[in-house]
């Protein structure tokens, strides 16, 4: 038995070794660290426990029956994160390049079908040199699987993608299925098609960081949520994450013990609106002034900065937030940012995170590129995203909320339970200058000082309109409030619609405009 | 140099081109040469120059790490805060863009020196128009 005993421990101790000891100096010399390193630097310390480490490929062609493979290039299993069971994979780029074949596919459905059956988070750690040609259609069926159980996956348990190395070709449409994505500038590679082809191809020459590095994903292509500098920065800011979300569908946030004050009065808040509707100002600092503990946990930061999205937590209790930037071109709604709107309204429907939306937005942005872009079914996904939600809907109109982009941003019309106004806010069909010239064509034309008329009717139309007592008047607003006590009353408000019940009809699925 | 075999009603012509490295001649002088060809279409930015050439000078400027602050979007230009050969921080607000009846601030992406500025106050811009040239 002793024999026995020993050679099972130096089998387990062989395939933990990955690719060898050489392969392993490699990978750190590069700055990365090796699948095992990986998951034990995100899980609780000791909690990690592998599964199917031996697993082999059962490939015979070009001479695949000689080559040995631990773990088959991927290290699979569960542990905790803060206490919370979550399922893991992590492809080991020492073995085979963590190339995937039909047995490395298998052990990954293997822990997807797991975390759904459990109910708990995946994270899949990306480090692959794509498919194993010599496996052929096998491993190609190994992604089919993947990208299947992915969707069937999806809406029920947070799906987190990590890429920390190269992930191209068909491989990068795993974590394209999923929920978030996490890059490492400098480390992480994303694309199609890479650089040689695109350059034989077009003739186009790109770096491979260019192409698709933390950067480009992060700022240009609004593929990725996250970039960090360090392996390490990422493995932490993935537990921020998972800690505003429910381990699935059925479940809510978890509730975090609070320091702050929930009856917090912010003077500051009454003057952070400049009086000059036409001066911008910072909206991420008002939700670092309602949140608890002023913590903001922003998602896709360095895309379409024009709206921001993010957590906060408000009384302890999760918090989706959805806020136009008017610093960042007038805080417009344009193609990329109802798109990124629109999925992270979704996201928090899925997972029964209530949403916060701080409206000030001048419109939709005009231009050639936005309506051949079809700005028209993009904007229409927000609509879309609001209306479906039926987690508790607050919206606070800051100041400007003007036509179809002040019903995009979850009027009360969309479905928002409850809808507060600041005395700034100007709720109307369009801007006074743009309202003033139509209504008073007439009488500007024929005017003996137009100008002077012009001004005259424009301030006369802002007086009369862009305020939020008209819309309150309507009931479209619930309440106009003093900003500084802001943050008392919306904890208030997410408080009372705790219970909210509401469901759409039965339906197979919508048909939200892609 | 790249050396190209081109077609031309049956002819053929060995042509030989050269990246131009000389940019910061090149990309200051781009917005006010004129161009005859240019007049035809007044509004479009990269005036219709002889193909080569045209690459070429795209090419270098962003290999000689210049960085072009380019306009987000329509509008027009209410305020230049910076003069040519102005060092720059990153986060300076370099220009005030009045657009969407907002006066958006245009921040410098990084840190630099301030080379050309192809508008002033009252120019109208579209998106994607040059504003300033960075180094």
């Amino acid at each position: 038995m002793k024999e026995k005993i020993n050679k099972l421990v130096d089998m387990k101790k062989k395939i933990e070794l990955g690719g060898g000891e050489k392969r392993i100096e490699k990978q750190h010399s590069q700055g990365k660290l090796t699948a095992r390193e990986r998951i034990n630097l995100l899980l609780d310390e000791g909690s990690f426990v592998e599964i199917d480490a031996f697993v082999k490929h059962r490939c015979t062609n070009f001479g695949m029956e000689k080559v040995e493979a631990n773990a088959d290039g991927v290290v699979t299993g569960y542990g905790t994160i803060d206490g919370r069971l979550v399922f893991v994979y992590a492809q080991d780029f020492t073995v085979l390049g963590g190339s995937l074949g039909e047995m490395h596919a298998n052990k990954i459905v293997k822990v997807q079908q797991m975390a759904l059956k459990m109910g708990a988070p995946l994270i899949g750690i990306n480090d692959s040199g794509g498919a194993r040609i010599q496996e052929g259609v096998d491993a190609l069926s190994g992604y089919g699987k993947i990208f299947y159980n992915n969707t069937i996956a999806s809406g029920v348990i947070p799906q987190i993608s990590v890429i920390l190395g190269p992930c191209a070709g068909g491989a990068v449409y795993s974590p394209a299925l999923t929920d978030f994505i996490f890059m490492v500038d400098g480390v992480s590679r994303m694309f199609i098609t890479g650089p040689q082809v695109i350059k034989a191809v077009t003739g186009e020459d790109v770096t491979q960081e260019e192409l698709g590095g933390a950067n480009t994903h992060n700022r240009v292509s609004g593929v990725a949520h996250f970039m960090d500098n360090t392996e390490e920065e990422c493995m932490e800011r993935i537990k921020r994450l998972l800690s505003y979300l429910p381990s699935n569908n059925l479940e809510s946030p978890p509730v975090y013990d609070i320091n702050d004050d929930i009856n917090r009065v912010e003077e500051r808040l009454n003057e952070i609106v400049p009086d000059n509707p036409n001066k911008p100002y910072d909206m991420k600092e008002i939700i670092s002034l309602l949140a608890d503990n002023g913590e903001f946990f922003e998602v896709q930061e360095h895309y379409a900065q024009n709206i921001i999205t993010g957590f906060i937590r408000l009384n302890g209790k999760s918090i989706g937030v959805i806020a136009n930037q008017p610093r960042v071109l007038a805080g417009c709604l344009d193609i990329n940012a109802s798109d990124k709107a629109a999925r992270f309204i979704r996201t928090c429907d899925a997972f029964n995170i209530p949403l916060l939306n701080l409206v000030d937005v001048p419109g939709f942005l005009p231009g050639t590129d936005q309506e051949y872009g079809g700005i028209i079914r993009h904007g229409a996904k927000m609509l879309y995203a609001y209306s479906e939600a039926t987690v508790p809907k607050v919206t606070l109109i800051i100041r400007k909320a003007y036509g179809g982009a002040y019903l995009a941003m979850c009027s009360k019309d969309l479905g928002a339970d409850q809808v507060f106004a600041w005395p700034s806010a100007e709720i109307a069909v369009m801007g006074p200058e743009g309202a003033a010239n139509i209504i008073f064509k007439d009488e500007i034309k024929e005017s003996s000082n137009p100008t002077e008329t012009r001004a005259e009717k424009i301030k006369e139309y802002r007086d009369v309109v862009a305020n939020p007592y008209i819309a309150a008047s309507r009931g479209f607003i619930d309440d106009v409030i003093v900003p500084s006590i802001t943050r008392p009353r919306l904890i208030s408000a997410f408080d009372m619609l705790e219970s909210k019940r509401e469901s759409n009809p039965r339906k197979k699925h919508g048909n939200m405009p892609v | 140099m790249r050396k190209f075999l081109i077609n031309v009603n049956g002819k053929q012509y060995e042509v030989e081109v050269e990246e131009i490295t000389n940019i910061a001649s090149a990309s200051k002088a781009q917005p006010v040469q004129p161009q005859p060809k240019a007049q035809v279409q007044p509004v479009q930015k990269a005036a219709p120059q002889p193909e080569p050439k045209a690459e070429a000078s795209k090419k270098v400027e962003a290999q000689a790490g210049q960085e072009v602050v380019k306009a987000p979007m329509p509008g027009t230009i209410l305020k230049v805060n910076v003069s040519e050969g102005d060092s720059i921080k990153q986060g300076d607000v370099i220009l005030i863009l009045e657009a969407m009846k907002m006066e958006n601030e245009i921040v410098a992406p990084r840190d630099g020196k301030v080379v050309s500025i192809a508008v002033s106050e009252g120019t109208s811009v579209n998106t994607g128009d040059d504003m300033v040239v960075l180094e």
